[in-house]
């Protein structure tokens, strides 16, 4: 009984612990997926987000202020997600770096109440319309941009007279589905000819019928909308198969993970991406290089580095607008334009009615099982695609 | 149970909900404590009472069906996520708050009815697959039926209000939660009860038993079925309303799973051991962060690797307690009475 009472006190206690407020500084909180099912590209950009905080505070911080970050493991569960934010608020955080799309948008109406820029990884093109989320904010291109950017790159490469041939294959989940009516309409208006769909699960341990089901179409190109596990199913299937088409991945289908899944069936084929390849020839590079102690990382990696590095900009730009607060980086950041991450990414700039950093994707190969910056391709930034 | 020298000379006193003055003025303090709270916890704390109190309600609901009538079901979240899409589609439409939150729970308990026709005919893991499948149809009609869930993109929902008093903090909301999760638990406790409640006791000892002496039982499986699918989109509208945002992903089969998980690890068949387990199941992640958090404050290198254990521990809690306690922290619970109504004379 003793036993019951101690360890009722310590978890009472450890309840309570939470309520301490720390001692003054710009607090941003971190929701991350270290242990979840996303936590394969989840922990590295987390550990791109920390670092990128670690070198701005061994730095002079936001004019000398220094940067606290409360880092919390959602494991992709939107409660936990609810209650994370909620702890981030009640210890005063200033901005956040979120990670999910189930949690960016559930939190969306949150923010915009509480007044919290929020950067996360869901590119979900509503996300980019400052009417429907007006205090959300992402680095990358929403996919349905990212998905019409890959087209793009495929027809300026098409040499033969007829038109190409395009197959989707994603699943059936919010995240497969997001981009779809985008790249649809915007294939046909490019002159592809589109020749089916197919669902591939996310946990699918074979892509047989998928692989057969394509065949039969005959697509020059398929694109996949899934993540590098089912990717890498679908490519090795392929590949037994004799399927001729190229594969067009998403981003968070591929990355430095897919080729020791998918080893050699990889090759060759493209994948959308966001944020420099580790390696790559960019200025900010040797930054990277450095923090990293030459330890090769995943491009999520640079990617959650750039977010972080953009928000910090938005803080200082705040700071020398007279104060740090949710409400005045949302509007400095509204204010940025072509802010350049150090080549990390494509350069940044925001609007008060449009949120998309950019209209540019960097399309990447896998090459002798390294993945390969190929080139940015970039849209004009249309109007009528903003949140569709 | 019983205190010691309770003895009842009515029938009206042995049906009392709460039979001693003792229960009652431990009601009525933890209820002065619980709308106290807001004004003494943080804003963290107060949101962790309000996903509490909706997990309350769902597993309420669903120990009605599985505890106390033996239906198994897995399809529970996806019948939460009915209520909360009608709702927002009610709200969306500029309906009041209290007709949205009934309209939620009116169309879940018909859907809920709907699925809990096999019932008549399977049981056991039968029915926990028909019930899967249940959620595996109500996911794909979230995701699909774009002109009334938003699809993909999700809806959003805007706060509540109630005679123009609008619930727009986590403050007000914990009222409004705590006020409907008391009327749903009351609900639940009094309708165990009742002619139906006995029923389904009836009909989770044996079907055939039950059907001797005069149970009609597709009448009260389905009832069992309304009445569970009902509360949950009651809490899948309170949901909706404290999200402010809808997705097909925060009704998955995972939803389901954990609402199981915490009548299991509550206690079968008692009200209060859903309630015990809601609890236990809300707070387990929250604390496990924090004391993951606390590791990683004082070694940040350890960190890394204790954070990957979380999940390990989560799930060693269930299974420990599958093994050690069975019956659920309801039965901890009354082993911690009956300890100190004999204390300090342990035998």
């Amino acid at each position: 009984m003793k036993r019951i009472m101690m360890t009722m006190a310590l978890a009472t206690a450890m309840f309570l612990a939470t309520t301490m407020v720390a001692t003054a500084a710009l607090k941003v909180g971190v929701l991350s997926d270290l242990t979840g099912p996303t936590s394969s590209v989840g922990v590295p950009y987390a550990q791109g987000v920390k670092d990128c905080i670690a070198h701005v505070n061994a730095n002079g911080g936001v004019n000398g202020e220094q940067i606290e970050i409360i880092q919390v493991d959602y494991a992709y569960n939107v409660q936990q997600a609810l209650s994370a934010y909620k702890r981030f608020m009640s210890e005063g955080i200033v901005a956040l770096q979120g990670w999910g799309t189930g949690d960016t948008e559930a939190l969306v109406k949150f923010v915009s109440r509480d007044r919290i820029p929020v950067f996360s990884a869901s590119y979900s093109s509503h996300l980019m319309d400052p009417s429907a989320a007006p205090y959300n904010f992402t680095v990358a291109p929403d996919y349905s941009t990212q998905g019409r950017a890959g087209l793009k790159y495929i027809k300026d490469s098409w040499k033969e007279a007829r038109p190409p041939r395009i197959a989707f294959v994603y699943p059936d989940k919010p995240y497969g589905h997001v981009p779809l009516p985008a790249m649809k309409e915007y294939a046909v208006e490019l002159g592809f000819e589109v020749t089916g769909d197919e669902i591939l699960d996310l946990k699918a341990m074979d892509a047989t019928p998928q692989v057969l089901a394509l065949k039969q179409q005959k697509p020059d190109f398929v694109w996949v909308g899934g993540t590098t596990p089912s990717t890498a199913v679908l490519m090795k299937d392929a590949s037994k198969q004799n399927f001729g088409g190229t594969f067009l991945v998403n981003i968070w289908g591929n990355d430095e993970n897919l080729h020791q899944m998918a080893g050699a069936a990889c090759e060759g084929n493209l994948g959308m991406q966001a944020a420099a390849v580790y390696g790559q020839d960019v200025p900010g590079m040797a930054l990277i290089r450095e923090l990293t102690k030459d330890q090769p990382q995943m491009t999520h990696y640079i990617r959650g580095f750039v977010s972080t590095l953009v928000m910090v900009e938005g803080m200082k730009m705040a700071a020398a607008n007279g104060g740090v607060n949710g409400e005045s980086i949302k509007n400095a950041l509204e204010s940025m334009r072509d802010f350049d991450p150090m080549g990390l990414a494509p350069a940044i700039s925001f609007f008060s009615d449009d949120h998309r950093p950019n209209m540019a994707v960097n399309v990447c190969t896998v090459k002798e099982g390294k993945m390969t910056f190929l080139q940015t391709v970039s849209l004009p930034r249309e109007a009528k695609w903003l949140g569709k | 149970m019983q205190n010691c020298g309770l003895f009842f000379t009515s029938y009206n006193g042995e049906k009392q909900l709460f039979a001693s003055g003792f229960q009652k003025v431990c009601l009525g303090l933890f209820m002065v404590a619980m709308l106290a709270a807001p004004q003494v916890l943080n804003l963290y704390h107060v949101s962790v009472l309000n996903l509490m109190m909706i997990s309350v309600i769902a597993a309420v609901s669903l120990n009605l069906l599985t505890g106390v009538c033996g239906q198994m079901s897995l399809g529970h979240g996806a019948f939460v996520g009915v209520g909360a899409y009608v709702c927002a589609a009610l709200a969306a439409k500029g309906l009041p708050f209290v007709f949205c939150l009934l309209g939620g729970g009116c169309v879940a308990a018909v859907v809920g009815m709907f699925f809990g026709i096999p019932s008549l005919r399977l049981k056991g893991i039968y029915l926990a697959i028909s019930t899967l499948a249940a959620q595996l149809i109500l996911e794909y009609l979230f995701l699909h039926m774009d002109f009334l869930t938003g699809g993909a993109n999700g809806m959003a929902v805007d706060s509540p209000s109630l005679f123009g008093f609008a619930f727009n903090s986590d403050t007000r909301m914990f009222y409004l939660i705590f006020a409907v999760t008391t009327l749903c638990v009351l609900a639940v406790s009094n309708i165990v009860r009742t002619r139906s409640g006995r029923a389904f006791v009836a009909i989770r000892d044996f079907y055939q038993s039950a059907e001797n002496v005069g149970v009609d039982l597709f009448r009260f499986k389905l009832q069992a079925f309304a009445t569970s699918s009902f509360l949950a989109g009651v809490a899948g509208g309170l949901w909706a309303y404290y999200t402010m945002y809808i997705t097909p992903e925060q009704f998955s089969i995972a939803l389901s799973i954990s609402y199981l998980a915490m009548i299991i690890i509550g206690g079968m068949g008692s009200v209060l051991g859903s309630i015990l387990g809601a609890v236990f199941l809300t707070l387990l992640p929250e604390a496990l962060n924090m004391l993951t958090s606390f590791i990683g404050s004082y070694a940040p290198d350890i960190s890394s690797m204790t954070a990957p254990l979380k999940e390990g521990v989560f799930g060693l809690t269930l299974i420990l307690f599958l093994i050690f306690e069975p019956e659920g922290l309801v039965r901890k619970w009354r082993l911690i009475k009956a300890y100190w109504k004999l204390y300090p004379f342990a035998y």
